[in-house]
């Protein structure tokens, strides 16, 4: 699927955006996204770019967990009634991770007998 | 690939772990497969990884040691990452934070 259009009529550059960035605490913590841009031959001196790039990463697996929820319900719709009872939470399983990532063209083979 | 850092670098892989959960659980997940949590955890390493190389390289290529902030984004596109919904997402309101692990070693460089 396409990613949506979420740019905003009052458009922000993406300059002025990094720049508030200053004291802004990402998910991913600034030291563990420093440690893999260093090992990458990065050597990351703007911390408000460390966080530019966590933000980026961070949405790049947060829409593939997005589309894997989307499965995730469709299927569960498909066998409605039996399990629809109780308020019952979601399980991200690989069964549904697997057509969400072959979306972005990435094919998971894993052995079945490796957990 | 640099055995001494081990200890280091599953710290840092266990991070990555707490943050793919916490995605997870922002988009909507109550439970996590193990295998599927580790593929996830996977693909954070590798695109962290790969945006790193890449916008080493496009400073390299502009003559620059430094990186700014267009080689990022330059990076970011070749990855397929919409970067125009980056300021949304870092504006979501269900945004969870988690302490960074161990700040009492010295970062090894």
């Amino acid at each position: 699927s396409l990613p949506s259009q979420e740019s905003r009529p009052p458009y922000v550059p993406l300059t002025d955006f990094v720049q508030q960035l200053e004291d802004y605490a990402p998910t991913i913590p600034d030291s563990v996204t420093a440690y893999y841009l260093n090992r990458a031959g990065f050597e990351a001196t703007d911390p408000r770019i460390v966080r530019l790039i966590s933000l980026a990463s961070q949405k790049f697996i947060s829409d593939i967990a997005n589309d894997a929820l989307q499965h995730c319900k469709m299927k569960a719709s498909g066998q409605s009634s039996k399990k629809q009872g109780k308020d019952k939470k979601f399980t991200l399983t690989m069964e549904d991770l697997t057509p969400a990532l072959a979306e972005y063209g990435i094919n998971v083979k894993k052995p079945h007998y490796y957990t | 690939m640099s055995f001494d850092s081990d200890a280091h670098a599953r710290a840092r892989r266990k991070a990555l772990r707490v943050a793919v959960g916490a995605l997870c659980t922002e988009v909507g997940f109550g439970i996590v497969e193990d295998s599927a949590l580790e593929t996830l955890t996977e693909m954070l390493q590798s695109v962290l990884t790969e945006i790193g190389r890449a916008s080493r390289s496009y400073a390299e290529l502009s003559g620059r040691t430094e990186v700014m902030i267009t080689d990022v984004v330059m990076a970011c596109v070749d990855q397929g990452i919409n970067v125009n919904s980056i300021p949304a997402h870092a504006k979501r309101v269900n945004k969870s934070v988690f302490i960074p692990p161990g700040q009492s070693t010295p970062h090894p460089v």
